[in-house]
C-alpha cells in the first residue's frame, strides 16, 4: 500500500514552494480538526498545528519511505502536542486550585441551553482523554480501526471499547437526542 | 453475527455500516436481512448520536496561519554566487575533468561500503520511532 503523501513530502524536502503550500493545504484542516476537538480551543489548536508543521519541516529531508505512513505519523505528532498541553492544564489546575468549589455549569449542566454543536463540544471536553482521542480519530478524522489503534498504541479491541464507552458517555450527556430526530 | 455484536459495533463505529471494519460488514448485512426491525432500532439510535457529532465543527483557520507555517518550511537551495560568470565551455571542461577523476579514483581505490542499514541510519531520525513507542 503506497503512501499518498510520500511524493509531496520528497518535494517539500527539496524546498519546492508549491509542494510546501500543497502539503499545508492538505494537512492543516486535518490538524486543526484533530487538535481543535482534542483541546476544545481554536487558538491552542492553531499553536499545535504550527508546532506540528515545524516537526514536519524538520523530518521531511530525513523521511524514510515505507517505515510509517506520513498521515499516521502526523496524527501521532499532533496528539503528543495535544497531550503536552492537556498535561500542562492539569498541572496548572493542581498548582492553582480555585478559591472555592466551582458551582457554575458542569459538563452536563446547562447543555439544554446551547445549540447541538456547542453541546457536543462541552460533552466531548468532559470525556476522558483516551475516549475523546478514539472518537476524534475514528469519527472525525475518519481513520480506519487498524490505523486509529496504531496511532493510539492499543489493540483494535481496546479501541472499540474506548469508542463504545465514549459514545455511551456522550449519549448520556446529550440525553435529549431523540427530540431532534424526525422519523419518516 | 449476533445482535449483541451488531449493537457493540454500532456503539463503537456509529450507524453507518459502511464505516464499520471491513471484516464485519458481511455479517452485519446478513443480520440486517434476518432481523430488520431490531437492527433498524440499533442503527437509528447510533444515527442520532452521529448526527449530533456532525454538528460539532472544527475551528476555522485564522488569517495568517498558513503564511506563518509556510515561513518555516525548507527553502530551495540558494544559487551559487557569480555562477552566471562561469562560461559554458569552462563548465563542460570542469565536468569532463571531474568525470575522468572519478573513473580514475574508482579504479585506484576500494569502493566504499554501501550497506543499506548504514545509509538508513545516517539519514534517519529517532523522531519516527519515538512517536510510536511513546505511550500517550
Amino acid at each position: 500500500m503506497g503512501d499518498p503523501d510520500e511524493e509531496l513530502l520528497s518535494r517539500v524536502a527539496a524546498g519546492d514552494p508549491a509542494a510546501v503550500r500543497a502539503l499545508v493545504a492538505r494537512k492543516l484542516p486535518r490538524l486543526l480538526s484533530l487538535a481543535g476537538r482534542m483541546l476544545g480551543d481554536g487558538q491552542e489548536a492553531e499553536d499545535v498545528a504550527q508546532d506540528a508543521f515545524i516537526r514536519v519541516w524538520k523530518q521531511a529531508p530525513k523521511w524514510r519511505p515505507g517505515v510509517a505512513k506520513f498521515d499516521t505519523w502526523l496524527h501521532r505528532v499532533a496528539l503528543n502536542l495535544c497531550y503536552d498541553r492537556l498535561r500542562r492544564r492539569r498541572e496548572i489546575a493542581f498548582a492553582e486550585p480555585p478559591e472555592r468549589a466551582d458551582e457554575g455549569p458542569g459538563p452536563d449542566r446547562g447543555l439544554m441551553a446551547l445549540d447541538t454543536g456547542a453541546r457536543v463540544a462541552v460533552a466531548m471536553a468532559a470525556l476522558p482523554d483516551r475516549q475523546r482521542e478514539a472518537i476524534v480519530l475514528c469519527h472525525y478524522q475518519e481513520l480506519g480501526n487498524i490505523e486509529a489503534a496504531a496511532v493510539m498504541g492499543v489493540s483494535v479491541e481496546a479501541l472499540e471499547s474506548l469508542l463504545g464507552r465514549g459514545r455511551r458517555a456522550l449519549r448520556a450527556a446529550l440525553g435529549d437526542l431523540k427530540e431532534g430526530r424526525h422519523d419518516p | 453475527m449476533t445482535l449483541e455484536r451488531f449493537a457493540a459495533l454500532a456503539e463503537a463505529y456509529g450507524g453507518d455500516v459502511a464505516r464499520w471494519p471491513q471484516g464485519e460488514r458481511e455479517g452485519a448485512a446478513q443480520l440486517m436481512a434476518a432481523e430488520p426491525a431490531q437492527v433498524r432500532d440499533i442503527l437509528a439510535r447510533a444515527d442520532d448520536l452521529d448526527a449530533a457529532l456532525a454538528a460539532y465543527s472544527p475551528p476555522r483557520v485564522a488569517t495568517g496561519l498558513v503564511d506563518r507555517i509556510v515561513a518555516g518550511a525548507p527553502r530551495p537551495p540558494a544559487p551559487r554566487p557569480f555562477g552566471w560568470l562561469v562560461p559554458a565551455g569552462m563548465g563542460a571542461g570542469l565536468a569532463a575533468a571531474c568525470a575522468a577523476g572519478m573513473v580514475l579514483g574508482a579504479r585506484l581505490s576500494t569502493p566504499p561500503v554501501q550497506d543499506p542499514d548504514s545509509i538508513v541510519a545516517a539519514v534517519s531520525d529517532e523522531d519516527v520511532g519515538a512517536y510510536f513507542d511513546e505511550e500517550a
